[in-house]
């Protein structure tokens, strides 16, 4: 074992860089990504401030994908670092201005009801609007669509997350006057970092999942397309190009793989250290990319230099003035009349928003309403179709998979690959199948769903499963009770929180995805079922503004009355009498 | 058969007249005046005790029992104490002296023949801060409270009181410990000092100004530790200093220190979830010395701690403080265990409930290190137990204003039927009665399991409280006695006859046709009552009261109460009733 290289003080800085051949080894993948994402964000930059191109040919040359699965990456990782700054903004206000939360937390629940796709033209009209002149406009608009679809998990996972501090710590923070700076990076961030990431992954799977949709569109007259593996792939289904297809869908398949292990993977076994318990975990996660990052030498000499002394003169400047203002008697500063003008505001703006509404609703035709209530049923028939379905497989296969220990180690890897493939892009396969065998749209759209939706399920099932206590299941061996009664006894009873959980997530997940899977443009054709999916998604393509309005205002009051009459209330017994005391 | 004149002597104490409660109870014959001091707020005596002549007094003190004159002489004067003693007829102050444990008697005669005032400088005479009391204390208090008042709103608009009206003083050079039973509002009354909490009245004043208005250098020790578990040791310890604007050397250097100082060098890299949890306490103490703060508060800061190390952290405290080796003046401790309070403080404050008001506040003058086998310090621990479990008096305040004067509701002691036949049957084999302290100790219980224990008792007409003795009586020796089936129907009839809460159940069911009720009605009248908290409590004592005795039974799914049909209890009531 090599000895580590001795630095002693008083060394001038470039001496205290690790000389050698090794450690210059160890760190070249540090530095290589460091180069490339520089690189990165320079070709992006040209791209976006060039002229106005929305009609952009999409290649479908193999030989096009890097650069097309580049400009995607970028498009989520932006819209993905924006969800997060909005998380903490939003989450950050609700958590600790009850008059704000009372309005806030509900407002959440309603735009998180909104499907993708009803976002769609007023982004991007404000959008272009806002830049005519240069390709940032479109840009603009596409990354913010991805940003609605990811957004609103995470921004309650941190709200949640600022929730559940316990109540000791936060008088901590105060009696010992830590200033907000310190409370976020000491107390709130790590207490919500575990929540946060797990969200993120979901929300960038959903970004995935709607990327097609996302980037590739029709918006009235104009057809919008913007480069990227999204529109690759639309464009390749739409002119039925299976070949395309096939290398679009392993290019996506392998940027998801890699994107999990270079970056979810060392956050979770990195995020290990925030975990709330105070007796240490058994068996922590373990990254080789956080190991490699652990063990460079570089990174820790950066922050040394950079992180570490900026964030000591931060934390004093924070310190000092929250002191300053402290020591002197406080002037009771009335915030009460800025409160009652914003409401003031937000009132007359919600009324007349309102009034606008109703005008613009006045408009639907009896025609269209029929539509949209036929819509709404076929919706909420395959939506409760899909889950019935997805159960009917899942809860055998988990419960057999959970209590298997070895198997479900051996199987959970390949199903985490397995359900990271975006169910949309899957799609033009699966119709291509089922045309070929005669199925339509109507099967299709429920695979698809099942596609999208089955996953959360499997996993939150074999998580269930694995946590029936072993005492338990020797009871049954001891009463030799059948296999039935087992199942009624213990298993169904076992795992019924995690199923109720799995359904919660794939019920929310199925009616956002209903957009992309009732209506679908394939082979030149446009490939459509009832549905309220079906709905939205034509009055998005054909600029029918009011229909689009009655349809997503539908869409969001059938979840939100789903979720409070019915999950919430299942999700209330699972929590209380089906709940494992350990 | 209260003595002529118990009205009016109420009402003068009301009033805050206490000359005039003085004159009156001059006027009454000796015994009947002692008995009906006995009876008053343990606040009202003392106040009371130190402003009668002592002539008076020594008449008093031969008819209080013994343990009571010794600590209420002892917030006298030492002159005062010598005088009264002096005075006192020779046959009744022999009787009295020869009451008192040795060492309290030894410490007696001491302070008799002590020349000078003050000679031992611990039974130096201490103006004590009661919660009536308005004279100034003998020292400039550190912190304040006047009139603290706390209240919640409930979310129906009802509002309800936690903290009656109290003032408190806290000064320099003393441990201070605040005991009450669980759910009293020890913890918010420490909060309200602290500024944690606003009060709904009245202010919290630091050297004399408003606690917002100056950043007063405190520092609490929580329960819960309450430690930022990604941070290390050191980090944890360096975090409030960093707070405080200070350099990065001088931090290490005082958190290096404060960790040295409680023993934790060497696990200055480590993570709380490493450690033990004496140790995690320990790093709690350091963050909380690391600031030097001028008043230390800790809210039960061993109760999340084993026995040992929970004593072995008290030793090593109290060696800090005495040693002089933190630079603290003062500590106030929350604490619900007897005894950690007679160990460490010097002042003890005793808090009533519903609302939270100090019923008792006084010294223990003992040395430090105590002895806790000693006669005297018994006799103290012995008192709280007696103060803590007599009933409480007069529960309005006088200055409470005549706000909805609605009757207390009776609270059901949370107390579950098997503890209480547990202690039954301890009483029944020594002898039908013992001292609470000892039933306590035998026992292996906290006041706050015995205290409730012993309320329910009382309340089912099993036993009886008499000056800090639990005895026994015919109804509770045929319970401890009986078998299963029976003890079930003798609680059964104890329970509708003495508690109110399982007499409405009881009634409003039999009422019904069908014999079912919601348990949300009877929970939207205790909400009338009692906080939400409080309120889940009473449903949860109620219930295992209900189901014990058969009364009724729930079903949780509905949320509903339905009337117990008594299939296999009946014949054996029947026969009961026969007997009877």
């Amino acid at each position: 074992m090599p000895a580590p290289p001795k630095s002693s003080s008083g060394v001038p800085l470039w001496g205290q860089f690790p000389a050698g051949g090794r450690s210059l080894l160890r760190d070249l993948p540090v530095l290589a990504a460091g180069f490339a994402i520089f690189y990165g964000l320079l070709v992006f930059a040209r791209y976006g401030i060039g002229p106005v191109n929305t009609q952009a040919e999409i290649q479908l040359a193999p030989g096009a994908l890097p650069k097309y699965a580049f400009f995607s990456v970028t498009r989520i990782a932006i819209a993905y670092f924006l969800s997060l700054g909005f998380t903490l903004v939003y989450g950050y206000v609700a958590a600790y201005n009850s008059k704000a939360e009372r309005l806030m937390i509900p407002l959440l629940d309603i735009l998180q009801s909104i499907p993708v796709l009803s976002f769609l033209p007023p982004v991007m009209i404000a959008m272009i609007g806002l830049f005519p002149h240069s390709q940032l406009g479109a840009e603009l608009g596409c990354i913010v669509l991805i940003l609605t679809g990811q957004v609103w998990n995470m921004t309650f996972s941190f709200y949640s997350s600022l929730k559940s501090i316990p109540r000791e710590m936060h008088e901590a923070a105060e009696v010992y006057r830590l200033n907000w700076w310190q409370r976020l990076w000491q107390m709130e961030l790590p207490f919500s970092a575990i929540g946060l990431i797990w969200n993120s992954i979901m929300s960038v799977a959903g970004a995935w999942f709607f990327l097609m949709a996302c980037e590739m569109f029709t918006l009235g007259t104009r057809d919008l397309r913007l480069p990227g593996l999204g529109s690759y792939l639309q464009t390749a289904a739409n002119q039925g190009d299976t070949h395309s297809i096939a290398w679009g869908l392993a290019v996506m398949v392998a940027i998801i793989v890699v994107i999990d292990q270079v970056v979810w993977r060392p956050a979770i076994a990195w995020a290990e250290k925030f975990k709330f318990e105070q007796v240490e975990a058994a068996e922590p996660t373990h990254s080789p990319v956080l190991d490699l990052l652990r063990r460079s030498k570089l990174l820790p000499l950066v922050a040394r230099v950079s992180l570490r002394p900026a964030g000591e003169a931060l934390n004093l400047h924070f310190s000092r003035s929250a002191m300053a203002a402290a020591g002197k008697p406080q002037e009771r500063k009335s915030t009460d009349w800025i409160w009652r003008s914003l409401m003031a505001v937000g009132l007359a703006a919600t009324g007349y928003a309102v009034f606008r509404m109703t005008q613009m609703l006045a408009q639907v035709s009896s025609a269209e309403a029929l539509g949209i209530v036929r819509g709404a049923g076929a919706t909420f028939l395959r939506v409760e179709a899909t889950l019935a379905l997805a159960g009917l497989w899942t809860i055998p296969v988990g419960v057999y998979v959970g209590l298997r220990p070895k198997l479900s180690a051996l199987i959970q890897p390949v199903a985490q690959i397995a359900a990271s493939v975006p169910a949309t892009a899957l799609f033009p396969v699966i119709l291509l199948f089922l045309i070929r065998t005669g199925g339509g749209m109507g099967v299709g759209s429920v695979l698809l769903l099942l596609l999208g939706t089955q996953w959360y399920i499997l996993f939150n099932i074999i998580a269930g499963a694995t946590a029936i206590p072993t005492d338990l299941k020797e009871v049954c061996g001891v009463f030799r009770m059948g296999r039935v009664e087992r199942w009624r006894k213990l298993f169904m009873p076992g795992i019924f929180p995690y199923l109720i959980t799995g359904f919660i997530t794939a019920s929310g997940g199925a009616w956002n995805a209903s957009i992309v899977a009732e209506y679908f443009r394939f082979q030149g054709k446009t490939l459509s079922t009832v549905g309220l999916g079906a709905v939205i998604s034509q009055a998005t393509d054909a600029g029918n503004f009011h229909v689009l309005l009655a349809a997503t205002i539908s869409m969001a009051a059938m979840v939100v009355t789903l979720n409070r009459l019915v999950w919430r209330r299942l999700y209330g017994l699972a929590s209380t009498k089906f709940k494992l005391e350990t | 058969m209260n003595p002529p004149g118990t009205e009016k002597l109420h009402e003068a104490l009301s009033q805050g007249q206490w000359e005039n409660a003085v004159s009156m109870l001059q006027r009454l014959d000796a015994t009947d005046a002692a008995g009906l001091m006995m009876d008053l707020p343990f606040e009202e005596q003392q106040i009371l005790f130190r402003i009668v002549p002592d002539d008076f007094a020594a008449t008093l003190v031969s008819r209080f029992p013994y343990y009571h004159s010794y600590v209420l002489l002892h917030t006298r004067s030492l002159e005062h104490l010598r005088a009264i003693v002096n005075k006192m007829p020779p046959g009744e102050r022999l009787q009295f002296l020869d009451e008192l444990p040795g060492e309290a008697w030894q410490r007696l005669m001491d302070e008799l023949s002590a020349e000078g005032p003050a000679a031992d400088g611990e039974g130096a005479p201490v103006a004590v801060a009661g919660a009536v009391s308005k004279r100034p204390p003998a020292v400039e208090p550190i912190a304040e409270a006047v009139q603290v008042e706390k209240c919640f709103i409930q979310p129906d608009g009802h509002q309800i009181q936690v903290i009656a009206a109290t003032d408190l003083a806290l000064e320099p050079g003393a441990i201070t410990a605040l005991l009450g039973p669980s759910g009293s509002g020890k913890s918010t009354l420490l909060r309200i000092l602290t500024g944690l909490i606003k009060p709904s009245k009245g202010i919290v004043l630091w050297h004399g100004r408003p606690i917002h208005d100056c950043a007063p250098n405190l520092a609490i020790v929580f329960q819960s530790f309450a430690l930022f578990p990604w941070l290390s040791v050191l980090d944890n310890v360096e975090t409030p200093l960093l707070a405080r604007g200070m350099e990065h050397e001088e931090r290490h250097r005082r958190a290096v220190q404060a960790l040295h100082t409680v023993g934790l060098q060497g696990f200055e890299n480590a993570y709380p979830k490493e450690l033990s949890g004496g140790m995690k306490q320990r790093v709690g103490i350091a963050r909380a010395l690391a600031l030097e703060p001028e008043i230390l508060f800790m809210d039960e800061p061993f109760s999340a701690l084993d026995v040992l190390t929970a004593e072995n952290l008290r030793g090593e405290l109290m060696e800090l403080w005495l040693g002089k080796k933190i630079p603290t003046r003062s500590i106030f401790l929350v604490t619900h265990n007897i005894e950690e309070a007679a160990t460490l403080a010097d002042r003890i404050l005793v808090l009533g409930r519903n609302p939270a008001r100090i019923r008792a506040d006084f010294r223990i003058p003992l040395k430090h290190p105590r002895d806790r086998n000693s006669a005297e310090f018994l006799v103290y621990v012995d008192y709280i137990y007696k103060l803590m479990t007599q009933p409480e008096l007069e529960p309005a305040p006088p200055s409470a204003p005549a706000r909805a004067a609605k009757a207390p509701y009776p609270m059901l002691p949370h107390a579950r039927p098997g503890g209480i036949a547990g202690m039954l049957e301890l009483l029944g084999d020594r002898g039908g009665k013992d001292d609470l302290y000892h039933v306590a100790e035998e026992l292996l219980w906290e006041v706050d399991d015995l205290l409730p224990i012993v309320e329910a008792a009382t309340l089912l007409g099993f036993a009886e409280t008499e000056k800090g003795d639990v005895r026994i009586t015919d109804a509770g020796r045929e319970f401890a006695n009986a078998d299963i089936p029976t003890r079930k129907v003798l609680f059964r009839n104890a329970a509708l006859a003495h508690a109110t809460l399982l007499q409405q159940i009881h009634t409003g069911l039999t009422s019904k046709s069908d014999g079912s009720m919601p348990l949300e009605f009877f929970r939207d009248i205790l909400e009338e009552h009692f906080s939400a908290e409080e309120t889940q409590r009473q449903i949860e004592t109620a219930l295992n009261w209900g189901r014990y005795g058969e009364i009724f039974s729930y079903d949780a799914e509905s949320d509903k109460l339905f009337l117990a049909r008594l299939e296999h209890a009946g014949d054996t009531q029947r026969d009961l009733l026969h007997h009877s």
